[in-house]
């Protein structure tokens, strides 16, 4: 099907004018990382642009080796949620057993218990079982999201019934189904729970900060909030510097998936 | 699918093994400072921007100057984060050795349990402190024990702009000392400057506090905390409301700037020329002298017409020894204390940062003359700090539910900036503030 | 004995042995089910259900700084938070700001995963722009916002000062300080929701449309009677999902106004972290958090029993 000229202009001028307004923020911290504090402070237009700010976040914080730890820690959590999220996913949709509504809500219940308050208890948690200034530590606890299960069910009943059904004449058991039939199919709502878990994951801050006590395993954020002076003028071209240096990442990921979604979709397993 | 799941699979095989060897790179340069026989000290602090640069180049110093001791300083969050996180591992091998923590945790530091006085180390000793500045030291001096060791300390100046004072016909050497004469410059100001408010005060509890100490009132009975547990409050509603009535006036005038809670905001404001007066920490001074477009006053704490000017309590924070380590550590800390008061370091630490210097002695080193002669302003903010009258007024409050104090007065604040009755937000404040207090005293168990 | 009874007898053995089997079934159901739950179930006892009972527990006491009980005061922390004037404003403005964030943010979203589900050139570039807010961490995109909203250099106020509008007191103005909060949340929140609801409309079935073009549907049409109805999982999904974590929205007020002004933007789970890691009154701060944990489940639950009944499962 072929879109109208005009019909074209209209979503092309839509799309646009939503991606500028969107994007403003973002493009004026880019423009901010790259200014003089003299020209931020007086809120006049850059007169030059400079790399100061970028040089000074590298020189302030081990910024390599905290990026290279919130990859560690951001990827096995995306690995450690997708997995245990599908199992719980099917497990809901495919198998009947008693109790199943129960443990349903009861998994949604968890999404509900603010993480603030449970932030303590957890912390005595890892500090009683040594796990303070370790990547199981900062990665174990996040494994299991009411989330994810929550996410991967809504797409698993897109699946029809039929087809498991099918599969079980063909004598496959629910493991093989499972992992051949269901994760497959289910591909792009996989990504999709893939680029949330790694990104939240990317971004958290009062965990790993609690959670680790020198900089070995420390993530990416913490080093953006040592940017912030106390009792002292914040240096803004500085802290754009490190937030631009944090997104950069995240937002070429994004890009990526964005290409990986569209290539599962146009494969189409099941049309 | 089968693509992405090698990759996946590949992905998480080079994670393990950069796990593996970053895990133990991290733990043979531990081990390596242990094995050439140092001693290593875990030092806690909450300096960020400016103060970490400055604190990690002192420590480097320290590490360099001699081969016994190797101090590790790690940042911990915020001072709020950093104690939350302390009491949670304090008395386990994660605890640290050193513990930098804000002036307002000292009742909560000392009631833990899970520390040792400095007065012990200079017993043991017989360590000379009489070099220390007497006004930082009282703070934290309790029962006549010196429990933590003063290390970023300052007070609330006022700074101007002495340009807009010149154009309103104002005295720029000269600037207002008390709230009405403040008041009379802000209007002046505000008449004569397009686009320039007189006045402004951050809604931040700790300026309240200094407001009140300045005419001399205590902020909670038992002198401040310092004979008893505090009960209630300690100050008049004449000098309580004292300080929301002016501020109400200057609203009302239209010469007062409204920030909210926010000091970046205010400063920012301050640097372009939207206000004219603002009170904040003398830790400012060298950010916003070295950013002001004009030439920037710095003059003392205001105080109301009919009430003497009594002076400041010390701001900022402390180190605390922490109790359970062993006693070659402790000692090795205490070594690393003793060096950071030395006038050099001290020095090193006043120009770096703009907190005082705790040793007197560093006003005398090279490079603050040299600070000094480009900035006479921050001379100012010594001056201040040396002619208040040692009392239990500018010793400060010790208690625990000062932070929580502090939200109670800035919503306070806020609402009269807003607006609000002072009557009323006055008395709410204090009655939630008595409620803290008695809430707090609950909690303890007795 | 006659033959029907024979045949009851055989019909109940045979009875029998189905629920037998059945039973066995079941159980192996069961097991099965657990089986694939049990990780999920291990983690979450540790992590979520453990700290949750320690949360009750401690809500029915005070505390030292270190968190450890002092006094046992029975529902005195829960009184207290319903004679709190500050407490009940709490969970007026959190339930405002849910008001103001959610419908806003999937609305705005659905609209950007429509135009950016048609086939065009470059849409990937659009789709990126789109869901850039959800890789800008709470953090970034605060301080991106604090410095739009700041009076003197941000560029909200300068553009209202180049149009002779007096400037706004974003964060300190009660009147406009939570708006602000939303205002920054909802763009932090679109790229999640765009991202998701856009996943729901590829993967409606494009024959359906197809059929719909025969017939000669038009474009509001299609999207009224095809569009909306197919995506109801997801969208059911995005908004319980919202409204949970408008709910627990703690880092941008932590950054942009710290509760003020005058308790404005207090939302209840900073109010909880201030108590528990400001104030130490941890006993306190567990009572809230069990008040939002009951809040949060009596609305979902009411969600559930409404939503899922109009959700439209393929």
């Amino acid at each position: 099907m072929t879109m109208s000229f005009r019909k074209k202009i209209i979503f092309y001028v839509l799309l646009s004018v939503s991606a500028l307004i969107l994007f403003a923020p973002t493009i004026m911290a880019v423009v901010m990382s790259l200014m003089t504090s003299q020209d931020i402070l007086t809120g006049s237009a850059p007169s030059r642009l400079i790399l100061d700010n970028f040089i000074q976040t590298f020189e302030h914080f081990p910024l390599l080796q905290f990026l290279l730890n919130s990859f560690i820690v951001s990827i096995v959590i995306t690995i450690g949620q997708i997995l245990l999220s599908s199992l719980a996913a099917y497990a809901f949709v495919f198998l009947e057993f008693k109790g199943r509504e129960f443990l349903f809500y009861l998994f949604i219940a968890t999404m509900m218990v603010p993480f603030e308050a449970s932030v303590i208890p957890n912390f005595h948690t890892i500090r009683d079982i040594g796990w303070i200034d370790t990547y199981q530590g900062l990665t174990i606890p996040f494994f299991a999201t009411a989330f994810g299960a929550f996410l991967l069910r809504q797409n698993f009943k897109q699946i029809p019934k039929e087809l498991r059904e099918a599969s079980q004449i063909a004598g496959m058991g629910h493991f093989k189904f499972y992992l051949t039939v269901v994760m497959p199919v289910a591909k792009s709502s996989l990504v999709t729970l893939g680029i949330y878990g790694f990104l939240t994951s990317w971004n958290m801050y009062l965990w790993p900060l609690l959670s680790t006590t020198n900089d070995s395993v420390r993530t990416v954020q913490i080093g953006l909030k040592q940017l912030q002076s106390q009792e002292q003028l914040n240096q803004w071209g500085v802290m754009m510097a490190g937030a631009v240096i944090v997104i950069i990442p995240t937002l070429i990921l994004l890009f990526l998936g964005q290409k990986k979604l569209q290539k599962g979709l146009t494969e189409g397993a099941l049309k | 699918m089968k693509k992405l799941f090698t990759m996946l699979m590949i992905g998480f095989v080079l994670l393990l093994t950069a796990c593996n060897s970053s895990g133990k790179g991290s733990a043979e340069t531990a081990s390596s400072g242990a094995s050439q026989g140092k001693q290593v000290v875990t030092f806690w602090h909450s300096m960020s921007g400016a103060g970490q640069e400055t604190l990690k180049q002192i420590v480097e110093d320290y590490n360099h100057s001699q081969d016994k001791v190797q101090v590790n300083a790690e940042f911990q969050g915020t001072y709020d984060e950093a104690l939350t996180k302390f009491h949670s591992v304090a008395g386990t091998k994660s605890a640290p050795t050193i513990m930098q923590v804000f002036e307002i945790g000292t009742k909560s530091m000392i009631n833990s349990g899970h520390i040792v006085p400095i007065q012990t180390f200079i017993d043991a000793e017989n360590y000379d402190i009489s070099g220390l500045e007497k006004n930082i030291i009282n703070y934290y001096t309790v029962d006549d024990k010196l429990y933590s060791m003063p290390f970023n300390s300052s007070t609330p100046v006022m700074y101007y702009n002495k340009d807009a004072f010149k154009k309103a016909g104002l005295d720029p050497e000269k600037p207002p000392q008390t709230f009405e004469e403040i008041e009379k410059a802000s209007k002046a100001i505000t008449k004569s400057n397009k686009g320039m408010k007189g006045f402004a005060l951050q809604a931040y509890g700790w300026l309240v506090e200094e407001l009140i100490a300045n005419q001399g009132a205590l902020l909670m009975n038992n002198d401040n905390g310092r004979s008893d547990t505090p009960t209630k409050v300690g100050f008049s509603k004449e000098e309580g409301k004292a300080i929301f009535e002016w501020v109400k006036r200057m609203n009302d005038d239209g010469t007062f700037a409204n920030y909210g809670t926010n000091e970046d905001n205010m400063m920012a404001g301050f640097l372009a020329g939207d206000v004219s007066m603002f009170l904040q920490s003398s830790a400012n001074a060298r950010d916003v002298i070295d950013n002001a477009p004009f030439e920037v006053g710095v003059g003392f704490l205001p105080h109301p017409q009919n009430k003497e000017r009594h002076g400041v309590v010390i701001g900022g924070a402390s180190l605390w020894m922490i109790d359970g380590k062993p006693k070659a550590e402790q000692q090795a800390a205490w070594d690393f204390m003793k060096y950071l008061q030395t006038p050099e370091v001290q020095a090193k630490w006043h120009v770096g940062t703009g907190y005082f210097a705790i040793n007197p002695a560093a006003y005398d080193e090279q490079i603050v003359k040299e600070a000094y002669g480009k900035m006479p302003q921050l001379q100012v903010t010594v001056n201040q700090l040396q002619s208040t009258k040692s009392s239990y007024a500018t010793q400060g409050a010790i208690m625990d539910m000062i932070p929580e104090g502090r939200k109670i007065f800035e919503t306070a604040l806020e609402t009269v900036y807003n607006g609000g009755n002072v009557d009323k937000a006055y008395d709410e404040a204090v009655k939630q503030f008595n409620a803290a207090i008695k809430q707090a005293n609950a909690a303890r168990g007795k | 004995m006659s033959m029907s009874s024979l045949a009851i007898q055989t019909n109940e053995i045979n009875l029998e042995y189905v629920e037998q089997v059945k039973k066995r079934q079941r159980m192996k159901n069961l097991l099965k089910g657990v089986l694939f739950l049990l990780p999920s179930i291990i983690l979450f006892s540790a992590f979520v259900f453990y700290p949750m009972i320690r949360t009750i527990y401690l809500s029915f006491f005070l505390t030292n700084t270190s968190g450890v009980t002092t006094v046992f005061v029975g529902l005195e922390n829960y009184i207290n938070l319903f004679k709190s004037p500050i407490f009940l404003k709490n969970i007026q403005s959190t339930f405002l700001f849910v008001l103001y964030t959610v419908p806003a943010t999937v609305i705005i979203s659905l609209f950007l995963a429509i135009i950016a589900s048609e086939k065009l050139k470059g849409i990937g570039f659009f789709r990126t722009i789109f869901s850039s807010t959800m890789g800008i961490s709470v953090a970034a995109a605060s301080v991106f916002w604090m410095f739009l909203f700041n009076p003197t250099m941000g560029l909200l106020n300068q553009l209202l000062k180049s149009i002779g509008v007096e400037p706004i007191g974003w964060l300190t103005d009660p009147n406009w300080a939570l708006l602000s909060v939303s205002v920054t949340t909802i763009w932090m929140n679109i790229g999640f929701t765009f991202l998701v609801l856009l996943g729901g409309l590829q993967s409606i079935n494009s024959y359906l449309y197809e059929s719909a073009d025969i017939e000669g549907a038009g474009y509001f049409y299609k999207l009224r009677r095809i569009t909306i109805p197919m995506l109801s999982p997801t969208l059911f999904f995005a908004i319980t999902v919202s409204i949970i974590n408008a709910f627990q929205t703690f880092g941008q007020i932590d950054i942009l106004t710290q509760g003020g002004p005058q308790n404005e933007t207090n939302l209840i789970v900073y109010s909880i972290y201030r108590e528990a890691f400001v104030n130490y009154q941890f006993g306190s701060a567990s009572a809230q958090a069990v008040v939002l944990f009951i809040m949060i489940l009596f609305l979902t639950a009411i969600q559930f029993k409404l939503g899922e009944r109009k959700v439209h499962y393929q």
